[in-house]
This record gives C-alpha cells, sequence and structure tokens, in this order.
C-alpha cells in the first residue's frame, strides 16, 4: 500500500512535468498550427540556469525564477524568429517548420550540453527546505507538490487567459484560418511572437519546479519533449484539460508499470500508451474529431 | 508556328545535352564510389567504416521513399534499422554455421517491415507530426531497452566477432562491392518507384490527402505502404550493419542517428531523384570521418536543418540541377508562352481536339444519382437539411444558393468527404453513402475544389497522368519494373493525359510546373484531370471562379461535351447565367434546403426566387 501510494505520488508529479511541456506546445499550436520540438529543450535550458545560479555562483534563491524566465523566453524568441516566423508568412514550405524546430532542439541540446561541460549530475534545490510533508506512512516529497500546484496554477491561468480576453481568443482563431484572422486586423507574425513568449513563460515555470526532480541532467530534453507531446496526443489536442490529463494519466501508468510490471522498462509504458490511444481514439480523450474543410 | 517549333526543338536539344552530361556524372561518381578502398585506403577498420556508411545509406534511401516521396515524417527510422540489426544479429548468433548476408538482411527486412507496420499504422491515422514524433519515441525506447534487456545482450549488444562458429564467407573489397551494390540497386529502385504509378500516387498524397482520396487512392493504406517499404529497406540497412561491423550494440542505434540519417535527406533533398544518396554520402561521411568537431555535431546539424527547412527546402540535388549552367532554355521558353494566350486560338484547339474525343462514352448503364433528404449539422448549424436530389447520366444540373446556403456541403456529402447524419446517396441500387469517399472515387464520382487542388511541384501533365493510370488496369510491381503493360498503360496515359489537357485549351503548358500556372490555368488542369478519368458523374464546385472569358468558353464547352458524353454534371456556381444558360435542370439552395427546382425557363418566370436570387431586388428586403 505504501509502495502504490508512493508511486501515485511520483507519478502525479513527475505528470505535472509532462503535461507542463504539453501545455507549452498546445499554447503554439493553437496560434500557429506547428508543433514546437524543440519545447523540452527549453525547459532543460531553464534547469541549466537554475543549475549556474544555485549550485555554481550560489545565488540566492528569489533570483533563480527571473533568471530563468529571461533566458528562456529569449531562447524561445529566438527560435521563433529563426526557425518559425519564416514558416509563418508563408515564405518557405508550411510543413519545414517540422524540420527546423527540431533542429533547433537539437542545436540547443547540444549547447546545453556543451554549456554544462564534464560533470557527474548533481541535484538542485528547490523551493522548500523541508525535503518531504509526512502524511500517515507515506510522505509527500514538496518538489512533487511544487510541480503538481504550479501546473495546476498555470493551467488555470491560460484557461482564463483564452476564455476571457480578447487576444487569448484572437489567439485561438489564427491557427484555424489565417487569412481570416488577418482579415479581422490580427497580425499572425505578431501573434506567433507573442504564442512563443508565452510558450517560454511556460518552459521556465516547468524548469523552475522541475530542476529538483531531475538535477541537473541536460540530456532529459528530447526525452521529456516527446513525453510531453505523447501527454498531449493522449489527452487530445486543443484543450487544456487534456494536456492536464494525458500528463498525469502518463505519469501515473509510467510509475504502475513501474510497480506491479518491470521497473527496468518503464520507458515501454509511453510508447504502448500512446499506440493504444491512437489505434482506439486517434484524437485522444479530450480531443475533438475535427472536421475536415474543403 | 515555326518560330515556336525551332524554339521547342532548341529546348530539346538542351534537355538531350542535360540528359547527356547527367548520364556522364552518375557513370564517373558509381565508378568512383567502386574505387574509394583504392583511393581512401582499404585497412580493415577502414572497410568496415565504408560498409557502415553503406548499410546507412539504404536506410536513408528508406527514409526518402516515406519522407520525400509520400510526405510521411517517420523521423524515427533507427528504431526500425535497431530492430532489423538486432533481429539479424541474434538469427546470427543463434544459427552461427547457417547464417550468411543474405539471410541477415532478409531477417532484417522482415522485422524492420514488421516494426515499421506496428508503429505506422496507429500514427498514420492522425497528422503527419504524430508519426514522426512516435517514432522519434520509438527511436529513445530501443536503445534504452536494449541496453538492460539479456537477450539482446545488454549494453554490450551482440559481438558477433566473438561467435566462433560465425565465419562470414564475405571480407575486404568483395564484401564492399556487394554492399555498395545493394545500395546502387535501393537508389534506382527508389527512382523507379517515384517515377511509375505508385510513386505518382504517393505525390498526390504529399500534395494533400484531399487531393489524393478524390483521385480514388485509399490514403491510410498509401500511407503504410510507404511506411511499409520505408521499414523494409531500413531493416535490410540493419541487416547488412550487423553483418559488416559484426556487432549490434544499444550505443549503433543512438536516438542522435536518427538525427544524422534524417540531416543527411534534409541535405540531399528528401523527394529530389538521389537525393537521399548524394546527402547521405556528404552527411554520413563527414560524420564517420571528420571527427574534430564532433562534439559540436548537434550544433552543426541542427543548425543545417534550420538552414536547410528555411532557404533550401528542396535540399542540394534540385539546387543543384537548377542551376542556369545546364538548365537555360526550357523554363524560360515555356513561362513566357504560359502567360501569353496559346498559340491556337481556344477553339481551334477544342475542335482538333474533339476529332479524337477526350470524352469517351464508359458504359452504358444510365443508373440517375439520387440524394435521398440528406442532413448535415455542424455543431448547432443545420448546414444541409433534407435535401432530394436527382442527377441523371448526360444531363447537367446547376446548383446555385447564396454563401452558406449548403451548395459546398451537400457536394461534400456527395462525394463522401463528409459523413451523412441522415439520409442516403444512391446510385442505381448501390448506396454510395455506404463506402468510403475514395471508392465513391473509384465508382466514378469525380470533384474538383473551389481552390483547385494540384500537385503543385509536378507538371501539369503528371497531375492528369495518375488519374488516368488509376483506371487503367496494371499492378504496382508491372509498373515499377516497367515490365511490357507498365511501359504500355504509362504511354496510353501520358496519350491520354494529353488530350485531356488540349480539351481544355492548356496543352501548351503541359510542362510547366503546376504551382507556377495562373490561378484559372490551375483551375483547366484540375478539370483536365477530371476528363482524364472518365468519370461517370462529376461535381464541380465554383468551376469559372477567376477565369478569363476565354476560358470560361472553353469551360462550357467541356462541360456540355462532358453531359453529352453520358456523365452526369453537377455545377455549383455563382455565376447564374453561365448555369442558366446550360443547365437542363436547376436547383436553388437557401439555408440549407431546397427553395427552388425546374428547368432555367421556370426559374426565369419564378418571380419570388428570381427576385431573391436574380439580383432583381435584395433577398433581405423581401424577407422583411
Amino acid at each position: 500500500m505504501v509502495l502504490f501510494l508512493n508511486a501515485l505520488i511520483a507519478g502525479i508529479g513527475i505528470g505535472a512535468v509532462y503535461a507542463f511541456i504539453a501545455l507549452g506546445y498546445s499554447v503554439v499550436h493553437r496560434s500557429t498550427g506547428i508543433i514546437n520540438i524543440a519545447q523540452g529543450d527549453l525547459m532543460v535550458a531553464g534547469v541549466l540556469v537554475a543549475y549556474f545560479c544555485l549550485v555554481k555562483w550560489h545565488r540566492n534563491m528569489a533570483l533563480v525564477p527571473l533568471a530563468i524566465l529571461v533566458v528562456v523566453i529569449i531562447l524561445s524568441l529566438v527560435e521563433e524568429r529563426i526557425a518559425v516566423r519564416p514558416f509563418i508568412t508563408g515564405r518557405a514550405r508550411s510543413t519545414g517548420w517540422f524540420v527546423s524546430t527540431l533542429g533547433f532542439s537539437f542545436a540547443l541540446q547540444n549547447v546545453c550540453v556543451n554549456v554544462y561541460g564534464q560533470h557527474p549530475v548533481v541535484a538542485i534545490p528547490g523551493l522548500f527546505r523541508t525535503a518531504s510533508i509526512k502524511l500517515g506512512d507515506t510522505s509527500i516529497s514538496t518538489k512533487f507538490l511544487a510541480a503538481f500546484v504550479a501546473v495546476l496554477l498555470t493551467a488555470a491561468v491560460l484557461e482564463l487567459f483564452y476564455q476571457r480576453t480578447w487576444l487569448g481568443m484572437a489567439m485561438q482563431g489564427l491557427a484555424e484560418d489565417r487569412e481570416i484572422a488577418a482579415l479581422r486586423g490580427v497580425n499572425p507574425a505578431q501573434l506567433s511572437q507573442i504564442a512563443f513568449a508565452i510558450a517560454g513563460v511556460v518552459a521556465a515555470l516547468a524548469a523552475f519546479v522541475v530542476a529538483p526532480i531531475i538535477s541537473s541532467d541536460i540530456s532529459v530534453g528530447t526525452f521529456y519533449g516527446l513525453k510531453g507531446f505523447i501527454a498531449l496526443a493522449v489527452g487530445g489536442f486543443g484543450s487544456i484539460r487534456g494536456c492536464l490529463v494525458g500528463g498525469f494519466l502518463l505519469g501515473l501508468s509510467e510509475q504502475m508499470f513501474d510497480l506491479y510490471i518491470s521497473s527496468e522498462f518503464e520507458i515501454v509504458a509511453g510508447l504502448i500508451i500512446v499506440l493504444l490511444v491512437l489505434t482506439i481514439r486517434p484524437s485522444g480523450l479530450f480531443g475533438a474529431r475535427t472536421v475536415r474543410t474543403v | 508556328m515555326t518560330a515556336v517549333g525551332s524554339e521547342r526543338r532548341g529546348a530539346l536539344r538542351q534537355i538531350t545535352l542535360r540528359r547527356y552530361l547527367q548520364f556522364a556524372g552518375i557513370t564517373t561518381l558509381t565508378a568512383l564510389a567502386y574505387a574509394v578502398p583504392t583511393v581512401f585506403g582499404s585497412n580493415d577498420f577502414r572497410m568496415v567504416s565504408y560498409n557502415q556508411v553503406l548499410a546507412l545509406l539504404l536506410v536513408v534511401i528508406g527514409l526518402g521513399i516515406a519522407v520525400g516521396h509520400a510526405g510521411q515524417y517517420i523521423i524515427g527510422i533507427s528504431a526500425i534499422f535497431a530492430a532489423g540489426a538486432y533481429s539479424a544479429a541474434l538469427v546470427a548468433e543463434h544459427f552461427p554455421t547457417h547464417t550468411g548476408l543474405l539471410l541477415m538482411c532478409a531477417v532484417g527486412a522482415a522485422s524492420g517491415g514488421a516494426a515499421g507496420l506496428v508503429m505506422g499504422s496507429p500514427s498514420l491515422r492522425v497528422a503527419g507530426f504524430y508519426l514522426g514524433l512516435v517514432s522519434l519515441f520509438a527511436a529513445l525506447v530501443v536503445p534504452a531497452v536494449a541496453e538492460k534487456w539479456d537477450f539482446v545482450g545488454g549494453s554490450l549488444g551482440i559481438p558477433l566477432f566473438t561467435v566462433l562458429d560465425f565465419a562470414p564467407a564475405l571480407t575486404g573489397y568483395k564484401l564492399y562491392v556487394i554492399c555498395l551494390t545493394t545500395v546502387l540497386v535501393a537508389a534506382v529502385f527508389s527512382w523507379a518507384l517515384m517515377h511509375s504509378r505508385v510513386g505518382q500516387q504517393f505525390a498526390a498524397l504529399n500534395s494533400s490527402e484531399q487531393l489524393a482520396t478524390s483521385m480514388g487512392i485509399t490514403v491510410y493504406r498509401t500511407k503504410l505502404l510507404a511506411i511499409f517499404i520505408a521499414s523494409v529497406l531500413a531493416g535490410v540497412g540493419g541487416g547488412m550493419y550487423a553483418y559488416t561491423q559484426q556487432l549490434m550494440a544499444p550505443a549503433s542505434s543512438s536516438p542522435q542517428l536518427s538525427i544524422y540519417l534524417f540531416v543527411a535527406l534534409i541535405v540531399g533533398g528528401a523527394s529530389a531523384s538521389f537525393g537521399p544518396l548524394v546527402g547521405g554520402t556528404l552527411v554520413l561521411a563527414f560524420n564517420q570521418f571528420f571527427t574534430a568537431w564532433s562534439s559540436y555535431n548537434g550544433l552543426i546539424f541542427g543548425g543545417l536543418l534550420i538552414v536547410f527547412a528555411v532557404f533550401l527546402p528542396d535540399g542540394v540535388v534540385l539546387q543543384l540541377s537548377r542551376l542556369r549552367f545546364w538548365n537555360r532554355t526550357p523554363c524560360h521558353v515555356d513561362s513566357a508562352s504560359a502567360t501569353e494566350p496559346a498559340a491556337s486560338t481556344p477553339t481551334e484547339s477544342f475542335r482538333t481536339a474533339s476529332a479524337h474525343s477526350a470524352i469517351e462514352r464508359r458504359d452504358d448503364s444510365h443508373a440517375t444519382l439520387r440524394v435521398l433528404s440528406a442532413r448535415r449539422s455542424f455543431g448547432g448549424v443545420r448546414a444541409v437539411d433534407g435535401v432530394d436530389l436527382e442527377l441523371p447520366r448526360g444531363s447537367i444540373h446547376g446548383l446555385i444558393g447564396s454563401n452558406g446556403s449548403g451548395k459546398t456541403t451537400l457536394l461534400n456529402l456527395i462525394s463522401g468527404f463528409y459523413p451523412l447524419d441522415d439520409g442516403q446517396v444512391m446510385v442505381g441500387d448501390a448506396r454510395l453513402d455506404r463506402i468510403s469517399p475514395s471508392a465513391r472515387a473509384r465508382f466514378g464520382i469525380a470533384r474538383t475544389f473551389q481552390t483547385p487542388k494540384l500537385i503543385v511541384d509536378a507538371t501539369a501533365l503528371a497531375n492528369v497522368v495518375p488519374m488516368v493510370e488509376m483506371r487503367l488496369r496494371c499492378t504496382a510491381w508491372e509498373s515499377v519494373l516497367r515490365l511490357p503493360r507498365g511501359v504500355r498503360t504509362h504511354r496510353q496515359a501520358l496519350t491520354e493525359a494529353r488530350r485531356a489537357l488540349k480539351a481544355l485549351g492548356v496543352e501548351h503548358i503541359q510542362d510547366m510546373p503546376a504551382g507556377t500556372l495562373p490561378h484559372g490555368t490551375q483551375r483547366m488542369v484540375e478539370l483536365a484531370r477530371v476528363l482524364a478519368a472518365r468519370p461517370k458523374f462529376v461535381l464541380v464546385d465554383e468551376p469559372a471562379a477567376g477565369l478569363s472569358p476565354r476560358e470560361l468558353d472553353l469551360l462550357i464547352a467541356a462541360l456540355k461535351r462532358l453531359a453529352a458524353a453520358g456523365t452526369g454534371v453537377l455545377l455549383i456556381e455563382h455565376n447564374v447565367p453561365m448555369v442558366l444558360e446550360i443547365a437542363d435542370t436547376v436547383t436553388v439552395m437557401h439555408q440549407g434546403s431546397c427553395l427552388f427546382r425546374g428547368t432555367p425557363n421556370e426559374l426565369r418566370s419564378d418571380t419570388q426566387v428570381a427576385d431573391a436570387f436574380l439580383g432583381l431586388s435584395d433577398p433581405l428586403d423581401t424577407a422583411s
């Protein structure tokens, strides 16, 4: 039972990270129609900033979120400018974003690895001093709690943004029909920039809460990026709730796979789940079946 | 006419010169490839490295078929390569005395193909990037699992050189020649595939799934076929890798490998003939033999991906082939003549075309297409609300109505692009609403789109040819291997496609890329594609929009001829005078239902409808 509860807590904590990445994808996708493959690597770049601030330079914890935010948003905007904008404004072939964001992901990952250098992985402290909160037989580790709370708050803010603000509503319309959006005075290039800025904020928040979980392991960007995509595919495109559900579901099923089937091959769980969901319900659990328009 | 003729001959000479250069270039490069060990050293270590590049080249060629031809981004192909290599290595480990290169490649092909189907069949149900990301995840999972799985040797992998009984019969230069020849054969196969009827279907699919469906191509199965072919090649590459390297280990198929292979593909040009071969040689050789900056490989290759995606999306091969040096005249001659009116006047060209008719009667069955109380809503909007329609063969049925009255939705319901909520679509006793849209296209229901859908990179002629080939009987193999029937049907398809273009007065632009044509001309090419299908029924969606008066005349003549040849034409159009001129029956739709039905003359005399829809007064005024 204790094992089960621990797996449950870890599943929700790790799932929150996946949900974070999925939210980043979702923000960019609804305004531009593209999937930013480098989303996971943006988060890892933020973790690298946290490593330098906290472990190498021993800076104040209060400074860290700001530093992460600045660096990640800048990186996200740079990516938007060089790897995405040409495809939004229609100068280059439309499916090329897949190639260019993959390229950016690969390049950014390589830069991070080189900046970090050849060190063993070290722990990065989190926001809370106490490592865990006792709860009967089991204990909730604060890093998981922080991730869980942060992702819920982020999702709520995003939901409000898209439902209640003019800008949020405009950003949703864009991917649906770029020409009509342009006719209504919405500038696709500008909105794509805003979308990447928001996705940058999401990645920065994710980096801040994920740093204590993954420590300074710089190599996991692609890994988390793809898990985030699986969360998105399981939950379904186009809904904030789908991102959360997909993330938690993936995190939980990985932990349960780990506990009951095999701890060595935990990574297979994600692949099995995504192939199953795509077979049974291709649009994901919360995704609307999109109607083709001709 | 003589000036045009001599220019044509000039263009022909240029093309032959280009052909000659191509032939010389390919021969020289092939000879060089066989001489590589002599030139760059042939010690054991080198030979193993060369063979490794060759094995991976096979994977890149496979990737080219999936990504470049069919547009299916199976980026994580290293997972499939690993499946092939591991199973080949396992066979060699367990049956060392019976195993040779051929068996290992066959085992690799089988398990690679199976892995491709497992990965592809769920991911292909959804948008293109799913396959890319799911396969990339698989590329991450496979080495991670192999690392911990004792059956495949854990982190050490399967070192075949320690298996005493496994003595490879092929070594040294002999092995190199066999591997190189296999790669060249694969490249030629890929080229032949691209220019076969299968390749045409891949190209249509790559251009637009809706286009492919409207041509009668089964989208899902065709995508899966592309993935399967790619996976088999990747699996053969895996078998060759295990044999030549005498090893298969988790490190051999790191996720980075997928990226290198993908970079190789993009650099060479995914959809260029021999692009994967060229790009693969450049990138894999760089990766293998130039290791000074290897810790910055990610930055270099990532940067290359961005640069190529933005600036050189077609890759180096196509970019080079477009150089003015060997490519001077033909393009310019044609682009000049495309904007000018054709040399012959429209009626002339149409008369000559009708001499050997482009549109022939297909069969004698005169079953009528019937729509019975069709319904379809989007959310709360009833786009089509209980519409009946009859379309006899050999007649033109005009469908008019204001924007949003449900005309195009009705067309989509008939062609199957939207499922019916309720109602039936029948031809005779056959229930069309029970079969898929591509099956309806094959049954003989052709359609056009409001915005013309064409394979933009292919020539106008190549846009029409596949449609003819779709209805000529010939197997894929006969077409790929250029067997007699394949060649014969292709020739026939060329002739018929030219005739269809001629019937619409656009034969002079047949060699121009469709995407570069003016909008009106694109419409005519699209219509030529529909003609070439010799359909039983044609659904045309606003064909007159954006046409010049000359093109409009040709369009009207073509539609009349279609009807005269026994085709039922459903014509959605805002150009009401044109509809009233040529239609036998007219239906006026309003807010999803049928407001009026009758002959054009009855419509003219029906004052209420005429008021509302023929522009005599504002419909909103009459409503109030």
